[in-house]
């Protein structure tokens, strides 16, 4: 899958000076992003993410004399002023808190989007109806940003960044000030917008929902770089980084139901034989019946004590704790044979409670 | 009705219309206020939008112009009018070619209230929403558009807020600067009501210079709730 990279950042620092001490918002990233991906930046606030992206556009330029900002081909930072505008015109951005103009109608914070378009009246008029309908505000046109809800309002922002027909969206924590419902409701629309016009899409999150929902490549930002990076099912299936791991259990819960498994009482007093472990599975794997498979050929029992399923990009990933039990010499068998079955394995714990009564 | 008004408050009858009279008193006072308005009004916009966009986070940050620009305007605003009135005759004579009348109290006039006006501004503008103007910067805007369409659009309501507090202000000038020869009702209102112990002048005065606060307020009032939608 050779595509054409899009956007490609090379080497960026961003230093902002405070009193007496360098604060190092973006620490020497690169990040390569492909035309057509929806591409998923996450990381704590304060990691640097809201920096990193305005990087794109050059509302943050980079403070070291090496750095590259290449965005469809043209190398930004060697453009003057006015012709770096037209370029920003060409890269949509959304913000977390929508940035509205209050004393403008709907039709007119759409409008505003156009004064350099140089359309006509009639036209101008004409486009703004049709970005209103893509994101379904038409009855809205006339009313004015404080009537509208978050959702409406970031519904808003997206006409007006997509009014110049951009490349590319920056999406700047968009959902973070919305609802649940509503957000969902927004990512879809990101998602939509980005197989029906190819709209290349970048955004920022906290919420690692988001970024499972609708992104096709991820990083993980954490202190001003990039821990991780890599396709969604590659970063959710196998993470590397701490962090990376942190953010997947968020939505997963995987960590968090294993400390609460480790607190009972079955497992503290694990016998010999029976093995706590983390079963990962993705894809067409999952279509065998493992569990049953496993007592009939090992007479090995499985106990599943929490299973986690997500459809990523079409493919299911699931994650299951399970204690085996059967006797030492099966339950070896039934891991390895699980293994052959292209399904991760990670023994969690092993059992060495001598079995007081056995037949 | 004429002998009523004879009978309460006579000087103000027999001193109505005429040279020196009221009369001629609103008309100088509704001049100064007015042409100090437009000049003194557009002058400190300048002044106050060149304070925000100069700011250390402005669009066009610049520290050391911030710093002149700050400090004309701090030393401005430091000067008692009563003394700008005096300090400002030189000037005054070089540009108009007189320094007494209504036309000789233009020029501190403006001296006293552009910079008043210029903080004012800068004030109302620097609220203006950080994130709307780098929505507008992420459009591809620059830094005139961004003034004319985000920072005075956005700023309308809270401007002619201010604007009208300038006005009054001003209007408090003009019976100032009346006091030391410029005309208007204050002139009127000292020369002839206190100096010559005419207390029903005073009264009148005062009344006429209220009308016009009451005016002005009103209407900038109305005209900012129009604007405002948030």
């Amino acid at each position: 899958m050779a595509a054409e990279p899009i956007i490609e950042l090379k080497n960026i620092c961003v230093t902002f000076k405070e009193d007496k001490r360098d604060v190092h918002a973006v620490d020497h990233v690169d990040l390569s992003v492909d035309r057509g991906d929806i591409y998923g930046v996450v990381g704590y606030s304060g990691a640097g993410k809201s920096t990193l992206i305005r990087v794109i556009n050059l509302l943050q330029r980079p403070t070291n004399a090496d750095a590259s900002v290449k965005v469809n081909g043209t190398d930004l930072l060697g453009l003057d002023a006015s012709k770096l505008r037209g370029e920003r015109r060409k890269i949509g951005m959304i913000f977390q808190h929508f940035n509205l103009m209050q004393s403008l109608s709907i039709a007119d914070n759409v409008d505003f989007a156009l004064k350099k378009a140089h359309l006509s009246k009639a036209d101008r008029k004409k486009r703004v109806a049709e970005l209103l309908e893509l994101v379904g505000l038409t009855d809205k046109a006339d009313d004015y940003p404080a009537q509208l809800s978050g959702g409406q309002k970031q519904r808003v922002g997206i006409a007006r960044a997509l009014a110049n027909r951009p490349d590319i969206l920056i999406s700047d924590e968009a959902t973070s000030a919305l609802d649940p419902k509503t957000t969902v409701a927004i990512l879809d629309l990101l998602a939509d917008l980005n197989r029906k016009l190819g709209l290349t899409v970048v955004l920022i999150t906290h919420e690692m929902d988001a970024v499972k929902r609708i992104c096709n490549r991820v990083a993980v930002m954490e202190a001003g770089r990039l821990v991780e990076t890599g396709d969604l099912l590659q970063i959710f299936s196998q993470p590397e980084a701490p962090l990376t791991k942190d953010f997947i259990d968020t939505t997963t819960h995987l960590e968090s139901a294993l400390a609460a498994v480790n607190q009972q009482a079955a497992i503290k007093h694990l016998q010999v034989g029976s093995v706590l472990v983390q079963l990962g599975y993705q894809g067409e794997s999952t279509d065998q019946p493992l569990i049953t498979e496993l007592y009939r050929r090992f007479e090995v029992s499985a106990n599943i004590l929490y299973g986690n399923l997500e459809i990523l990009q079409g493919t299911p990933v699931g994650n299951l704790l399970v204690i085996l039990s059967g006797t030492p010499k099966h339950t070896e068998q039934a891991l390895v044979f699980m293994k052959e079955q292209r399904v991760s394995v990670k023994v969690l714990k092993s059992g060495t409670e001598e079995v007081s009564v056995h037949d | 009705m004429i002998d009523f008004l004879t009978k309460i408050m006579p000087n103000v009858v027999e001193n109505w219309s005429g040279d020196n009279g009221i009369l001629l008193g609103i008309g100088q006072t509704l001049y100064m206020t007015f042409w100090t308005t437009l000049i003194g009004g557009i002058l400190g916009l300048i002044l106050g939008i060149a304070l925000v966009v100069t700011e250390k986070k402005g669009i066009l940050a610049n520290a050391v112009v911030y710093s002149i620009l700050d400090k004309i305007v701090n030393i401005f605003r430091s000067i008692p009018f009563v003394i700008l009135l005096a300090v400002a005759f030189p000037l005054t004579q070089l540009l108009v070619h007189t320094t007494i009348g209504p036309k000789g109290a233009l020029v501190p006039l403006i001296l006293g209230s552009a910079p008043f006006y210029a903080r004012q501004v800068q004030n109302t503008l620097v609220q203006v929403d950080s994130g709307v103007i780098e929505s507008a910067e992420a459009l591809g805007y620059g830094p005139w558009t961004i003034v004319f369409s985000v920072y005075l659009r956005e700023g309308l309501p809270d401007l002619i807020r201010t604007s009208v507090l300038t006005i009054i202000s001003i209007i408090g000038l003009t019976a100032m600067a009346g006091a030391v020869g410029a005309g208007g009702l204050g002139y009127i209102a000292i020369s002839k009501g206190y100096q010559r112990y005419q207390n029903d002048i005073i009264w009148v005065c005062t009344l006429l210079i209220l009308v016009i606060v009451f005016i002005v307020q009103g209407l900038g009032d109305l005209w900012a709730r129009k604007v405002d939608h948030s």
